[in-house]
């Protein structure tokens, strides 16, 4: 790019953001001159807090990204996390003070497994079995395996003190499923593709599924140190079958007609709305700790010190965008996905059921963001305002990275942290919203593409 | 020689029904003449001056809709950002009018101003109005999701200000004794007469919405929000026309905010939290967007729904505002489901 190119489109905004970026970098410099170790110090914090943002931007990004509206819901998801593990793991906190043990809230999430498990069912078995079977059958099949999961998921929720030993089934299938598909993909990569050979690679890998899934399950029912754990894996699936039913029983519907982007950011403007005054009513609006604390063990490292949490929590950021990107980009369901978004009607032409692809996508979006609220919760507290807040945070990381980008999301995470936390630096920590907003603003006038534009 | 025809008794008859049938269509009618009966009932059975208290809110609550209308429906904008310039307004009277006591900043006497309010009130609305040029500068280049999020951005940004500049704005503590309005000798103290006051108010940016919508300028504000590439392509800067109505919807939010600065003669953060502009969403969706009456339904059916709630039985008093959040939460989805014009609106959005 020659000098004339750039004067020549003469952007003010170019030379501006040039010069904010040279500012701010002075800054820095000045402030690591001033005093190093404090730098490094509110780098690592900045760090801390922008792996949180990074999540929640990830799955911010891929469900904006699939069907380019914004979903509010997201938000309310963070915070459903961090208090799922609240109600989950209430019975371990040293006081007893509160018990949010609540029949109907566990019956509704009941309902909710239920019916998401039917239209798992249905998406993935009714088509296929509808011709050997018919429609009798497979309904009742299916109502009465739906109805098991719902009562299932109940129990779980019932039985919060029991938890290692409730999702032991959970565990085992999840964990038989994985290690038997990735055994499967190992074999035939190194044992060839010859049919024989097929049916051989997949009874081995079905015999070492079943082996790992049981050695799982048993390990987890043996271990009841392993259920502040667990309540993460649930809190995180709850959130994200809501997601999937929002999506699924809702939004489809306002999709049919919906002329504008508007129409679907005012209706999930609402299931905000209803979700956190519900969180309000159910475990009251005050500030919560959750029950259990974890890597609160100071690490000093060159003056500056930070909690061992913070490095797992960095660790989940970069785990995190590492499954999500072998999801988009290595696998079919990932490029399923991503022909829905570069064009949701021609990808129906083509044959792929987006509604189940988009379904499954929030989904994982709001596993995502339930993720995030635990991580958040887990380190500092919780409040029901977190929901907003933190869909806030990955909202602006998402545009300041590039909006739609799975590289912008985990670099504007990371930048928005650093920014936030230079930015309070010098004055006091309440301004940490304005200063984070402030970034946003300056990103949308003058690089409204983000750092890592996608292509 | 009259040609009597069969039918004539006939339509006769059908004269109702076809009164019905005019109105069959009209769900605005319907939904006005119940809000309004509601309004009074509950008005004549609670005493005047809860039907006082209630037309205020109605008031402040009236002029916030038809200033989120004008940019909301009638040019298409998303704003989640406009209880920041109610705040400014609200913030900008206050400060002007109080005489400062500033016990907890100890002996830092900063500014007394003491203005009447008559004075301070233009100086809220011109100053928001200078705010908003700045704020829509930047703005007006935006459109849909993106115009949602910088206004979001907005709304936290003067929160931020309002709760830490404490300097001016005394933070969380708030500004107490704001002074009644007075002119000339006589004093706006009494609740009807404030009431009279918060009308006039009401009427006047009634008027100008009305005059803008009406105008040639309306109708290109309009025009932008059906198509703002068209708009482009006739020769209209769309983005002015943008942060023209910005800057004029702006100035009449100030002009609420200095009325409810006087009304409650305390004015603190709280009042100016993002839920609260939400709401204001909600409202002028709910009442009909691109319709000046429909953004006062809006309001009047808000304002009873927040004094109603409390009378509902069964409902714990502590989850009142809870229950609020839910009802309209449910009645968004259910607007965008089934009328996302809202109730007497002219644009869906």
């Amino acid at each position: 790019m020659t000098w004339e190119s750039l004067t020549r489109r003469a952007r003010p905004g170019l030379v501006l953001a040039i010069a904010l970026s040279l500012a701010a970098v002075a800054y820095i410099a000045w402030k690591i001159g001033e005093s190093p170790s404090q730098a490094l110090q509110v780098t690592i914090n900045g760090l801390n807090v922008g792996a949180v943002y990074a999540l929640l931007a990830l799955g911010f990004t891929l469900v904006y990204s699939t069907v380019w509206f914004f979903d509010l819901y997201y938000g309310a998801a963070a915070a459903m996390g961090a208090y799922g593990v609240f109600y989950l793991r209430s019975g371990q906190a040293a006081d007893q003070a509160y018990d949010p043990g609540n029949s109907l809230l566990n019956i509704v999430f009941g309902v909710v497994i239920a019916g998401v498990a039917a239209w798992a069912l249905h998406t993935a078995f009714y088509e296929r079995f509808r011709p050997r079977y018919g429609r009798t059958l497979l309904r009742t099949v299916g109502a009465a395996l739906a109805a098991a999961a719902g009562l299932y998921g109940a129990l779980i929720l019932w039985l919060p003190d029991h938890l290692h030993l409730t999702t032991a089934p959970l565990v085992t299938a999840f964990s038989g499923v994985i290690v038997g598909l990735t055994a499967y993909w190992l074999l035939r990569r190194f044992r060839g593709e010859a049919a024989n050979r097929r049916t051989a690679a997949a009874r081995m890998s079905a015999v070492i599924g079943l082996a790992a899934g049981g050695a799982a399950g048993l390990f987890v029912a043996l271990r009841p140190e392993a259920s502040l754990y667990l309540s993460w894996v649930v809190s995180c699936l709850l959130a994200g079958c809501v997601g999937l039913a929002l999506y699924r029983g809702l939004y489809v519907l306002i999709l049919l007609r919906a002329r504008s982007t508007l129409i679907m950011l005012v209706a999930t403007l609402g299931v905000l709305l209803t979700v956190s005054a519900l969180i309000v009513i159910i475990f009251t609006s005050t500030t919560h700790a959750l029950p259990e604390s974890l890597g609160s063990q100071p690490i000093a490292v060159g003056g500056a010190t930070f909690k061992a949490f913070a490095v797992f929590t960095v660790g989940c950021a970069f785990t995190g965008f590492f499954l999500l990107w072998l999801l988009l980009y290595r696998t079919s369901l990932g490029k399923v996905i991503r022909a829905i978004g570069d064009d949701e009607q021609v990808a129906r032409v083509v044959g792929i059921n987006t509604t189940a692809v988009i379904a499954i996508v929030f989904f994982i979006g709001a596993v995502y963001a339930a993720f995030a609220g635990i991580l958040t919760g887990q380190d500092l507290a919780i409040q029901p305002r977190m929901g907003l807040e933190l869909l806030l945070k990955g909202w602006i990381a998402s545009v300041v990275g590039g909006i739609g980008g799975l590289y912008g999301a985990i670099v504007g995470g990371f930048l928005l942290g650093l920014v936030e936390q230079f930015g309070i630096w010098d004055i006091s920590g309440e301004w940490q919203d304005a200063v984070s907003l402030l970034l946003l603003v300056i990103f949308l006038a003058f690089w409204p593409k983000g750092i890592i534009p996608r292509t | 020689m009259r040609i009597t025809s069969p039918g004539d008794g006939v339509q006769l008859s059908r004269a109702p029904q076809f009164l019905l049938a005019s109105l069959r269509g009209r769900l605005e009618v319907w939904v006005a003449v119940l809000v309004i009966l509601t309004a009074a009932g509950f008005m004549l059975s609670r005493g005047v001056g809860f039907s006082i208290g209630l037309m205020t809110l109605f008031t402040l609550w009236g002029m916030l809709a038809i200033s989120l209308n004008l940019v909301l429906g009638y040019t298409g904008l998303l704003s989640v950002g406009h209880i920041g310039f109610y705040g400014i307004g609200a913030y900008t009277v206050a400060v002007l009018t109080t005489n400062p006591r500033r016990e907890f900043l100890g002996d830092e006497v900063i500014q007394i101003f003491a203005w009447p309010f008559f004075a301070a009130l233009p100086v809220a609305v011109l100053l928001t109005g200078v705010i908003a040029l700045f704020v829509g500068l930047v703005f007006s280049r935006f459109r849909d999701d993106l115009y949602v999020l910088a206004s979001f951005g907005f709304a936290i940004i003067s929160l931020n200000v309002f709760v830490n500049w404490q300097w001016v704005t005394r933070g969380p503590f708030g500004i107490h004794e704001i002074p009644k309005p007075a002119i000339g000798g006589f004093v706006f103290n009494d609740d009807l007469e404030f009431l009279a006051l918060a009308l006039f108010f009401l009427a006047v940016v009634a008027i100008i919405a009305w005059l803008i919508v009406t105008s040639s300028f309306g109708r290109v504000l309009k025009a932008v929000r059906e198509d703002e590439d068209a708009v482009e392509v006739f020769g209209y800067r769309a983005s002015h026309y943008k942060l023209a109505v910005w800057v004029i919807s702006a100035m009449m939010a100030a002009l609420a905010g200095a009325v409810f600065a006087s009304y409650t003669s305390f004015v603190d953060p709280h009042s100016f939290i993002l839920l609260e502009s939400i709401i204001l969403v909600a409202i002028v969706i709910l009442g009909g967007l691109a319709s000046i009456p429909g953004a006062l339904l809006g309001a009047l059916s808000f304002v009873l729904l927040e004094e109603g709630i409390r009378f509902i039985p069964l409902l714990p008093p502590e989850h009142v505002g809870q229950a609020r959040q839910i009802i309209l939460g449910v009645l968004l989805i259910l607007l965008m489901l089934f009328r996302p014009q809202g109730v007497a609106g002219r644009f869906k959005l």
